[in-house]
C-alpha cells in the first residue's frame, strides 16, 4: 500500500497517554474549589471595612528592629505571596528573621464604589503604618508594595516620607505611557469615567477578560496540556492547581480608585510627572528620600519593566538600587529563582537598613 | 453607506411614530386613569414614553455594539489566519515524529503568541476594543433606565437613589475615620503629658 499514512507509534502511544490522563485525573487530583490557600499562619492585627492586616507568626526569633509592612496589588489576592512552604516570599522573609505584616484589601462590594486613592493610601494603608508602629513601638516601618500595590506604597512614600524607613517597590505600575504590555494598551483606550459611571466597581471578569488576552496560547492552551501530561507529579499538580486557583480568584477594584489608576497613571501619565493629585496634595517622587529598592523582571508581561524602572530615576533618594531579574511578574516573587536569588538580595539589602 | 443611510433614516420615521401615538395616547388617557393616581398603572403611563425611547434608543446602540463585536471577531479570525499560514509553512521542515512532537508544538504556540500579542498591542485593536466596551455601557445604560422607569412605579429605589446612599455613606465612613484618627492622637498626646 504505497498511499498508506505514516503515523510514528510513539505520536499515537503519546496521544492515548494525554487521554487516558484526562480521564485520570479527576481521581488523582484534588477539586481545585477545596484547595486551602493559606499556608503560613498569622493574626489578624488590625480591620477596617474590608481591608485587614495580616500579622504573620514566626517561627524564628525576630532579627531585625523595623517591620515589614508588604502593601499587596489590587489585583488577585495576598495568598501569591505565600502560595507553597518552599516558594513562599512571607516564610522567607520571616525565616530571615524579619517581623512581617500584610494588607489584604478584602472584597469591595457595590457600597465601595466611591473609593478612591485618598482612602487606600492616606485611609487604609496610613491606619496600619500606625498601627504597626504603635504595636512595635517603632516610628517608621518598611514597606514593600508588590505590582498596583508597589504603585500603592510608592505613592504613600511620597505623601508620608517621616514613616517609611525603606521602601522596597516590586514590578511597581509607575510610568504609564512607557508601558508596553497589552495591559497598558487596552487602559489608553478606554472610556473610564462611562465605565465607572455605568458599573460601579471593576467586575472581576473584566479583568479575566484583560489577563486572558495576556499570553493567550501558552497560559490558555500550553499550560493545560501540561497539567494533563504531569499529572503523575504530585509537586506539579499541587503548584498548578495553587497558582491556578489563585489566578481565578481577584476581587473587584472600586470604581473610583479604578478611575483614577487608568486616566492618572496610564492616560495622563500623573505620577511620573509629579502632577498627580491624592487626597488634594501633590505627589511628588522627589518626597522619596528614604533607601529604596526597585525589583523588576525582564519577562514581566503585565508590568513591563520599563513601566517600573522610571521610579529608580525619579526618586529623591540617595541610597537607591535597581535590580532586573532575568523571571516573569510572577517568577519574581513565588518560584525557586526567587527564593534563591531575589529574596536573599532583598533580605541583605533589608538588613543593613533595618537596624539603623 | 447608503443602506446605512437608509436604516437610520427609516429608524428615525419609527422613532417619531412611536413617540407620536405614545404622547396621544397619553394625552388621550391621562385624565381618566388619574383616578388611579395612588396605583402603579399612573406612574407607569407616565413614564411609558420613556420606556419607549430608550428602547429605539438602546436598538440605535445595539447596531453600533453589533458592528464593533463584528470587527473584534475579524481582527482574531484574520490574525488566526495569518498565523496558520505562517506555521503551516514551519512545520512541514518538521519531522512528524515524537522526537520532534515538542519543537512542532512550540512553533505552533510561538507564532501564535506572537501574533496575537502584536494584534492585541496595536492601535486598531486598543481603539475597537475601546468602542466595543462604551458601546455595551451604553446598552447598559438604556437596560438601567428602562429597570428605573419600572421601579420607580413600585415606589422601589433606583440605581441613583442607592448610588447616593453608598455617596453620603462613603462620606460619613471618611468622616468618622479622621474624627477616631484624631480621637486616637489626642489621647496619645494626653498620655505623653
Amino acid at each position: 500500500m504505497e498511499n498508506e499514512l505514516k503515523i510514528d507509534p510513539k505520536l499515537v502511544a503519546e496521544f492515548f497517554k494525554f487521554n487516558k490522563n484526562m480521564i485520570e485525573a479527576p481521581k488523582m487530583v484534588p477539586v481545585p474549589d477545596e484547595i486551602n490557600l493559606e499556608m503560613t499562619p498569622y493574626d489578624v492585627a488590625y480591620s477596617e471595612d474590608k481591608i485587614r492586616l495580616l500579622h504573620f507568626n514566626s517561627p524564628t526569633q525576630k532579627q531585625h528592629q523595623t517591620p515589614l509592612v508588604i502593601v499587596y496589588a489590587l489585583i488577585n489576592r495576598y495568598h501569591i505571596l505565600d502560595i507553597q512552604p518552599h516558594k513562599s516570599w512571607v516564610r522567607n522573609l520571616l525565616n530571615q528573621g524579619y517581623d512581617v505584616y500584610m494588607i489584604d484589601w478584602g472584597t469591595p462590594s457595590n457600597i465601595d464604589k466611591y473609593l478612591g486613592f485618598d482612602d487606600y493610601v492616606n485611609g487604609y494603608i496610613d491606619n496600619c503604618v500606625d498601627f504597626v508602629c504603635n504595636e512595635a513601638s517603632v516610628n517608621k516601618v518598611s514597606m514593600q508594595g508588590y505590582c498596583t500595590g508597589g504603585t500603592l506604597a510608592t505613592v504613600y512614600a511620597a505623601l508620608h516620607p517621616n514613616k517609611i524607613k525603606n521602601l522596597v517597590a516590586t514590578a511597581p505600575v509607575i510610568d504609564g505611557q512607557r508601558d508596553t504590555t497589552v495591559v497598558g494598551n487596552l487602559a489608553k483606550h478606554m472610556d473610564v469615567d462611562n465605565m465607572v459611571e455605568t458599573i460601579g466597581n471593576m467586575p472581576p471578569e473584566f479583568m479575566y477578560y484583560v489577563f486572558s488576552v495576556l499570553k493567550p496560547f501558552e497560559q490558555g492552551i500550553e499550560k493545560y496540556i501540561n497539567f494533563f501530561r504531569n499529572i503523575d507529579d504530585k509537586n506539579y499538580v499541587d503548584s498548578f492547581l495553587r497558582v491556578e486557583k489563585w489566578l481565578n480568584d481577584t476581587p473587584p477594584i472600586p470604581g473610583e480608585l479604578f478611575r483614577q489608576w487608568i486616566k492618572d497613571i496610564y492616560q495622563d501619565n500623573l505620577l511620573i510627572q509629579n502632577k498627580m493629585y491624592v487626597g488634594g496634595k501633590l505627589v511628588s517622587l522627589k518626597n522619596i528620600t528614604m533607601p529604596i529598592f526597585t525589583q523588576v523582571a525582564v519577562g514581566d508581561h503585565l508590568v513591563s519593566p520599563e513601566c517600573s524602572m522610571p521610579l529608580h530615576y525619579a526618586v529623591g533618594s540617595e541610597d537607591k538600587t535597581l535590580r532586573i531579574y532575568p523571571t516573569g511578574h510572577v517568577g519574581m516573587i513565588a518560584s525557586s529563582f526567587s527564593q534563591k536569588n531575589v529574596l536573599p538580595e532583598l533580605g541583605e539589602w533589608l538588613k543593613e537598613r533595618s537596624n539603623k | 453607506m447608503a443602506a446605512q443611510s437608509d436604516y437610520k433614516k427609516s429608524l428615525e420615521y419609527y422613532k417619531h411614530l412611536s413617540l407620536f401615538w405614545t404622547d396621544i395616547v397619553y394625552l388621550m388617557s391621562s385624565k381618566p386613569s388619574a383616578l388611579t393616581s395612588a396605583g402603579p398603572m399612573r406612574k407607569f403611563a407616565m413614564q411609558a414614553k420613556k420606556l419607549a425611547t430608550e428602547m429605539i434608543e438602546a436598538n440605535e446602540d445595539l447596531t453600533e455594539f453589533n458592528t464593533r463585536l463584528a470587527e473584534y471577531y475579524k481582527q482574531l479570525s484574520d490574525t488566526w489566519i495569518e498565523a496558520q499560514k505562517r506555521v503551516n509553512k514551519k512545520i512541514t521542515e518538521i519531522p512528524q515524529d515524537m522526537e520532534h512532537l515538542e519543537a512542532s508544538k512550540r512553533v505552533w504556540i510561538d507564532m501564535f503568541e506572537n501574533d496575537f500579542t502584536q494584534l492585541f498591542d496595536s492601535e486598531k485593536f486598543g481603539e475597537n476594543f475601546g468602542k466595543l466596551i462604551s458601546s455595551e455601557l451604553e446598552l447598559s445604560k438604556h437596560w438601567n433606565k428602562m429597570l428605573s422607569v419600572l421601579l420607580e412605579t413600585a415606589n422601589i429605589p433606583t440605581k441613583n437613589d442607592i448610588d447616593e446612599i453608598y455617596k453620603e455613606l462613603h462620606s460619613l465612613r471618611k468622616r468618622m475615620s479622621k474624627l477616631e484618627k484624631n480621637g486616637n492622637q489626642t489621647k496619645v498626646k494626653n498620655n505623653g503629658k
